[in-house]
């Protein structure tokens, strides 16, 4: 079999099917708001004492590109991770898994293919640097090399590699699901945080850094003693410019970028190591490992009875009793937990314990900010769960589906954030805190409200995944005030402002979901 | 007990009509919803299950239009989508009894029901079984459980074979029988003998159109006379079939024998007795005939 034609028309295909997507839309207008976001000076670059460039091609181009290594390597892998999902979903595993081709092959093509959808967002940003110098007027030369060369080697060999990973945690059974979305996002951090550490990592901050710290300091000898360089959201405007030519591709810096890719090409082969080949034994061992709690038997058909015995089936008696809706609340909660291992109550209540055992209010918001990422695969099944398993038409043809199951499903998912704080809530309760308690209660209220609206707009529980897992990492965990949405501290406590958010976002969610209804 | 579909019509996108100006009246039995694949069966299915609106047309439930008041039917509403997932991690009892839950049935009467559900389909052995480690065929009974969980006077099934062994076929055939004394049954199918073994009443729909609405006796009647079987040479199977409608063949010894629908038979045919695919394709094959006409004569987009 021929390597090149198989390989392209296999890329070929699968990007085709992906940009023909309502959703790949989605993926570029989100370029374009993270371009706006860079053009309109709401992400930065701030080297030394508050320095930063003159806005000519090399920084504008420096600075997407990073913009593109450091964001779209987080939002880019949940973004490319299901084209083996949806080979799966579609059935054309198995007719692909039924010819000739070699699992390199696959993993191969699609971390290509993962590549170029992530290479049509770098694009986005790419004609956006043409646009911001245009805009910003520092400097009127045009420098096309200087301005797309950080795309080429910085952001490109970053987005190989992200597609890449996504892949590889595709074809892992442990890491195909919520848990790999968590996972991905502390080894992103961990990515990040080695370019603070001189080593050359693959966001290419590294590279940036050393670079423009040399001319820096070649402009203001001062700023020796000021190491520091940020890429900032929000914040503070940096107050002074430098003038940077960019960085000198020589082929030591080239073969360090190379590196990257080579790495992307080493980790697309090991996924094949770990492909299925949409084996649905295979699938099936996993989906066991990742959430069943008790080892089903063997799959084994049991028959039908006997053709032409009819069993007795009694009349059933229409009833309103209140307890009805209790009753759902309890089904729900129990699909909501159903599957989780008993490790999984067992650290739950480690954190319940904690949070009350805990000698100082710190170490139990500490203890509280824990528990709320824990349950998150949980709370990220919410408005989704009809999707993914195919049981809309089940439910939706039931009668008052919208008024009852919503609202169970939304209680539901406030009742796991309440008890998984509950040790929190009741010394908050105790020591008569209320600030704090009512903080608390809008936390508990505003994780399954975003659930509930992400699942319902976007049918995936990818997006809530990431999202909150970034919101959590940048609100409670650095108790950020405004992004503190469980009030780990007084002073980022904000309460009214997320009790509202959590009623806007339900009504986002019953909103969505209404318009899925037919007749709602 | 009365479901009236009025001039109902179902346009998606890029001006797609999966159903043009469909009208029928249903009363307490079985219905067999006949149509080759992408007739528009599984879109009509989809609106008396109020999963999606018509785009023009009314669907009234006793008296009640579904556009404003959807909920007087989904009470007794049963469901078995073509296409339909379980949630892997529960068992048989536990998703039933959640979708009893979100049907609005009391715990008791949902447990017993649920119970008997179960010997229905024969599944109580493996009630405790996660359903991600059923096969198709048991996951296709969890389905038809679920239809009847609530006792409902209106049972729609949409492919409700599909995935089933022969055995099971006959017992599903025999349930809807059973069901179908006080309620409406609608049995979507492109199985002609699934149609015949349990249907009272027979819908043919074709291009998003209803062919025609009667009972099998009378649709046999209409193709009564006009079924022979004829042996034919094989090298001229293939000349026979472009100048007659051929329902099927068997190759014997003496040639193969053609069952040929038509008026006028050909020399040597001798008649047969009909049977519903006899008149099944015999009914398709004349509204494609008038459909082709209309599209030429650009009555029909």
């Amino acid at each position: 079999m021929s390597f090149s034609p198989v390989l392209y028309h296999m890329v070929r295909a699968d990007f085709l099917e992906r940009v023909r997507r309502y959703g790949f839309l989605v993926t570029l207008a989100g370029a374009l708001w993270l371009a706006y976001g860079i053009a309109a000076e709401k992400i930065w670059i701030v080297v030394g004492d508050g320095y930063r460039g003159v806005y000519n091609s090399a920084w504008i181009g420096a600075l997407m590109a990073t913009c593109c290594s450091t964001f779209l390597s987080l939002a880019g892998f949940y973004i490319v991770k299901n084209c083996v999902q949806r080979d799966a979903d579609t059935r054309v595993g198995q007719i692909l898994a039924a010819t000739p081709m070699r699992k390199d092959f696959y993993t191969l093509a699609k971390t290509l293919s993962n590549f170029a959808v992530l290479t049509c967002m770098v694009v986005i940003l790419m004609l956006a640097a043409l646009a911001m110098q245009a805009t910003r007027a520092e400097a009127h030369t045009f420098a096309l090399w200087k301005l797309w060369s950080p795309f080429f080697f910085i952001a490109l060999p970053t987005m190989l590699l992200t597609g890449s990973l996504a892949l590889l945690f595709e074809t892992i059974p442990f890491l195909r699901g919520g848990v790999g979305n968590v996972i991905y996002f502390f080894l992103w951090t961990t990515m990040i945080a080695l370019g603070a550490t001189g080593v050359d990592d693959p966001t290419g901050l590294q590279l940036v850094y050393r670079s423009t710290r040399r001319a820096l300091i070649a402009t203001d000898l001062s700023t020796a003693d000021h190491p520091s360089f940020s890429l900032t959201i929000g914040g503070e405007h940096a107050i002074r410019t430098f003038f940077w030519n960019g960085i000198d591709w020589t082929p030591q810096v080239l073969a360090g970028r190379l590196l990257w890719v080579a790495v992307a090409g080493v980790i697309a082969l090991l996924a094949s190591v770990f492909f299925h080949r949409f084996d649905p034994a295979r699938s099936w061992k996993s989906k066991q490992k990742e959430s069943s709690a008790a080892a089903p038997a063997p799959i084994e058909t049991v028959p039908a009875a006997q053709a032409g015995v009819i069993a007795h089936l009694s009349p059933m008696i229409p009833t309103s009793s209140s307890f009805l809706f209790l009753g759902l609340i309890a089904s729900e909660l129990r699909l909501m937990l159903k599957g989780q291992r008993w490790w999984w109550y067992t650290i739950a209540a480690g954190m319940l314990v904690g949070q009350v055992a805990s000698p100082n209010p710190n170490l139990g918001s500490g203890f509280l900010v824990a528990a709320w990422i824990w349950p998150i695969l949980l709370w990220s099944q919410m408005g989704c769960r009809e999707t993914r398993y195919s049981t809309s038409a089940l439910l939706f043809s039931s009668e008052r589906s919208l008024s009852r199951q919503l609202p169970t499903l939304w209680i539901a998912g406030v009742f796991v954030a309440m008890l998984m704080g509950a040790g929190l809530g009741l010394r908050f309760t105790f020591a008569a805190d209320w600030h704090r308690l009512a903080a608390w209660l809008a936390g508990a209220l505003f994780i399954p409200s975003l659930a509930l609206a992400l699942g319902a707009w976007t049918s995936s529980g990818k997006a809530f995944e990431a999202i909150y897992t970034l919101w959590w990492y940048i609100g409670p965990v650095h108790h950020t005030p405004g992004l503190d949405f469980m009030g780990t501290t007084p002073a980022s406590c904000q309460p009214i402002a997320y009790a509202l958010a959590a009623m806007i976002l339900f009504a986002a969610a019953y909103w969505r979901r209404r318009q899925r209804l037919g007749y709602a | 007990m009365q479901l009236t579909i009025d001039n109902v019509s179902k346009c998606y996108g890029g001006g797609n009509w999966a159903l043009r100006n469909f009208s029928l009246q249903l009363v307490p039995g079985v219905l067999g919803l006949l149509g080759p694949n992408g007739a528009g069966k599984t879109t009509l299915m989809s609106i008396l299950a109020t999963i999606t609106r018509a785009t023009a047309g009314r669907v009234v439930w006793n008296g009640a239009d579904l556009a404003t008041d959807a909920d007087a039917l989904r009470s007794k509403l049963g469901y078995l989508p073509q296409d339909f997932g379980v949630y892997p991690n529960l068992n048989a009892v536990e998703f039933l009894q959640y979708l009893a839950a979100v049907k609005g049935l009391d715990a008791a009467s949902a447990k017993r029901r649920i119970d008997e559900l179960l010997n229905l389909v024969n599944l109580a052995d493996v009630r405790k079984r996660p359903l991600g480690s059923y096969s198709g065929g048991m996951k296709q009974r969890i389905g038809i459980a679920q239809a009847l969980l609530n006792d409902p006077q209106l049972l729609i099934v949409d492919e409700p074979t599909a995935g089933l062994d022969p055995e099971e076929r006959v017992r599903f055939r025999n349930l809807l029988s059973e069901l179908s004394g006080q309620r409406i049954i609608i049995l979507s199918t492109h199985i002609v003998s699934d149609v015949e073994a349990t249907a009272t009443d027979i819908a043919l729909i074709s291009q998003g159109m209803l062919v025609t609405q009667a009972s099998p006796e009378e649709l046999l009647r209409r193709v009564q006379g006009k079924v022979w079987e004829w042996i034919v040479p094989s090298a001229e199977l293939n000349a026979a079939r472009q100048r007659y409608l051929i329902s099927n063949t068997a190759r014997r010894s003496d040639g193969v024998h053609a069952r040929v629908l038509c008026d006028d038979p050909p020399d040597g045919a001798q008649p047969v007795t009909a049977n519903l695919e006899d008149a099944y394709l015999h009914c398709l094959s004349q509204h494609r005939t008038v459909y082709t006409s209309r599209v030429e004569a650009g009555v029909l987009a």
